[in-house]
């Protein structure tokens, strides 16, 4: 299974592949800008996405659209500060497949990963 | 910007922390008022406000405390690049946790961060400047309330 990890922050991105470190997973790329992650998903096709919203240049939600314009099977699960309902239910109606609220959970990461691949 | 809106910027601080290790206290001493020069330590991060308020809110702390939150999310080596994306990253979790109680239209920039006194953030001057001292594990911190 391949993960792609989009965050700016590099110390998020290895929190997470270390929360989600398993036998599942034979490949993560990360990417720190909602450029990037476009790119490396246009190449890949990656299993699962985490995906940040607030970022330089391209923001998460932008980003989001293009990955589901790429593939509108995508699994995306969003990991964001954004603490507000409006911005969690827009993200699901973009084609975002869960939600998590920062600071990270690593038993709730875990379990929305699981519920993900599950799908 | 009044004092009933700073509690919903306790409660993201407590979540946060908590978050690193439950077992390990933050202690949030009464927030006050500083109009004048602000509280900064080593490094800081900002985020700017815009939309329903103006203005930015910043996380500022020393070395030894973000070090030492890095050591919990089980970073090593601990460089100086690490530690301002960990600050930027704790005042961006911060605000973006505030928009829980004030919405979307709470709109936050990515975080700047600035080192010592060397603040790149012009702050408005017609707005309170709230002070949240934070204590955990024995080291200081501050979360900077400039909002319109």
């Amino acid at each position: 299974m391949k993960l792609l990890i989009v965050d700016d922050s590099s110390v998020v991105r290895r929190a997470i592949e270390r929360d989600l470190e398993s036998g599942e997973i034979t490949e993560v790329d990360q990417a720190a800008t909602g450029e990037d992650a476009v790119r490396l998903y246009g190449a890949k096709l990656h299993d699962v996405i985490t995906l940040d919203i607030t970022m330089p240049g391209m923001d998460g939600l932008t980003c989001l659209d293009k990955i589901i314009a790429i593939n509108p099977e995508a699994r995306v699960l969003i990991i964001s500060a954004l603490r507000d309902k409006a911005t969690a239910i827009d993200a699901i109606k973009r084609g975002a497949s869960g939600f998590l609220c920062k600071p990270i959970n690593p038993s709730e990461l875990r379990e929305a990963f699981e519920l993900l691949i599950e799908d | 910007m009044n004092d009933q809106d700073i509690q919903v910027f306790i409660t993201g601080v407590r979540r946060y922390f908590e978050s690193l290790r439950k077992d390990l206290r933050v202690v949030i001493e009464p927030p006050f008022i500083k109009d004048e020069q602000k509280p900064f330590l080593e490094y800081t991060g900002i985020i700017g406000v815009s939309g329903k308020a103006h203005g930015a809110v910043c996380f500022t702390a020393n070395r030894v405390m973000l070090e030492n939150i890095l050591r919990f999310l089980n970073e090593a080596p601990i460089n100086g690049e690490l530690i301002c994306d960990l600050v930027g990253e704790i005042a961006n979790t911060l605000s973006g946790n505030a928009r829980e109680e004030f919405g979307r239209d709470f709109l936050i920039s990515v975080p700047v961060v600035s080192t010592g006194d060397h603040i790149r953030f012009q702050f408005p001057k017609e707005c309170r400047n709230y002070v949240i001292p934070i204590i955990w594990q024995t080291e200081k911190a501050y979360l900077l309330i400039c909002l319109t």
